[in-house]
């Protein structure tokens, strides 16, 4: 079997029921190779431009693999479609736990940093509450995001209806490779976020309402010593390499999960030591009673997202294998 | 017929024959059909039909319990090979009746039409 025809059942399939996917793509192959057959005729040692020219017929004839994969799901129109649908989950998937995690956070900073005597109750109920209303922000937020950009992509209710079977050709196949699509957009997430990761011990507390507390200085302590944050963007910069490898090959492997695993640990352990042995966020955003307690938030935080990140990363593996 | 004609034609025929596909479909796996096979049988007795619609209709008259599936492996090539069940037997038979009367109807009704 081609590579083309591996493709066009990787995209019929990628947006299927996981336990259909196996059955379905085992009989799509087939078809392709009766259809094939068929139109190679008496031929019995066919060149292998025939061979080729008749599978692109086949695969025309078959269509736009969206439309094919829409057929057997069966779905009625989408508000985010089935292009980006996978991101979009993909999205949420990260996205959410991480928005919880860092209202978490920010907002014990400030509710320590603000209260002399802190009430494990009060801190809980305040916690509770904003991260609630800052996780449907997210939600609302990305699902607009996305359902915007899949009109614009899709361009409409239009083309569904029109028949998307005679505009389509083979050659758009690999410009629609569901895989490497998703592996080139969760490395351009991936890479926008260790962006912002690295922004972090510079940005000005201002930019978040606390400013007041430390004359708009960094959340970072600024006697801490600098081989730390050399460190920290050191390790960023890996990942970075790792995502950057990712988006050119539009493919991953198992030796870059693997790395991409061992840095993940390793930075977490580094974080764990960092914030453990010192000082780390800035002196007048702490208060002495809740230096202990934010400490201990920001390391669980670290490893929520750590062990969060590594059972996402293994379940869209084994997913798109 | 203008563009916007044909184009009305077209979806209604596709409403149409997508009615007909499963009647037909059901009718002919009586005998055990695979894909490809069926596809060819449907095309050869003037019931045209397109791969992409036949095979995921396959699949849901499969989940309606009206055909059974069942891959063959012994072959060079394994296939899935659809066979009609009881009820879809059942189906297919009710469906035929009412196609008979259909084409009563509306043979009918086209003759009554005509001036």
């Amino acid at each position: 079997m081609s590579a083309l025809t591996t493709i066009y059942v990787d995209n019929v399939v990628s947006h299927l029921p996981e336990d259909s996917r196996g059955d379905i793509a085992a009989e799509i192959k087939a078809t392709i190779d009766d259809m094939v057959e068929d139109r190679l005729g008496d031929l019995e040692h066919p060149a292998d431009e025939q061979t080729a020219a008749a599978e692109r017929e086949v695969l025309e004839e078959l269509g736009d693999p969206a439309q094919l994969s829409r057929e057997y799901t069966n779905s009625p129109q989408h508000l985010i479609g089935p292009k980006s649908y996978p991101v979009f989950i993909w999205a949420i998937r990260w996205v959410l736990p991480l928005v919880a995690v860092a209202a978490a956070v920010t907002n014990s900073i400030a509710f320590i940093a603000t209260n002399d005597e802190v009430q494990i109750g009060a801190l809980i109920g305040q916690l509770v509450g904003n991260t609630i209303v800052a996780l449907l922000t997210a939600f609302a937020a990305i699902t607009i995001i996305f359902a915007l950009g899949d009109k614009e992509m899709s361009g409409g209710a239009a083309d569904k209806i029109a028949g998307t079977k005679k505009d389509w050709s083979v050659d758009q196949l690999r410009a629609t490779d569901a895989k490497a699509n998703q592996i080139r957009a969760e490395a351009v997430l991936n890479l926008i976020f260790l962006v912002l990761l690295a922004l972090i011990p510079l940005i000005p507390t201002s930019l978040v309402y606390v400013g007041h507390l430390n004359n708009g200085e960094t959340f970072i302590n600024p006697d801490l010593e600098s081989g730390w944050l050399l460190g920290y963007w050191a390790f960023l910069t890996l990942m970075a390499v790792i995502e950057v490898i990712k988006l050119v090959r539009s493919s991953t492997s198992a030796a870059l999960i693997i790395t991409g695993v061992v840095l993940d640990v390793a930075m977490a352990v580094f974080l764990t030591i960092a914030l453990l042995t010192q000082q780390v966020l800035h002196p007048d955003l702490t208060s002495a009673s809740g230096a202990e307690v934010q400490q201990i938030i920001t390391v669980i935080a670290i490893w929520a997202i750590v062990i969060w990140d590594q059972i996402s990363t293994w379940r869209a593996h084994r997913a798109n294998r | 017929m203008n563009e916007d004609e044909e184009q009305a034609l077209a979806t209604h025929e596709q409403e149409l024959r997508r009615g007909t596909v499963v009647f037909a479909s059901l009718v002919a796996c009586r005998q055990p059909q695979y894909g490809y096979s069926l596809l060819t049988t449907l095309t050869e007795a003037g019931i045209a039909t397109e791969a992409n619609t036949l095979y995921p209709l396959l699949r849901r008259l499969e989940k309606q319990g009206l055909l059974s599936a069942e891959w063959n492996t012994e072959q060079a090539r394994p296939r899935k090979y659809y066979s009609v069940t009881t009820s879809g037997a059942e189906v297919a038979a009710a469906l035929h009746s009412q196609w008979l009367e259909l084409n009563t109807s509306i043979t009918k009704l086209w003759k009554e039409g005509t001036p």
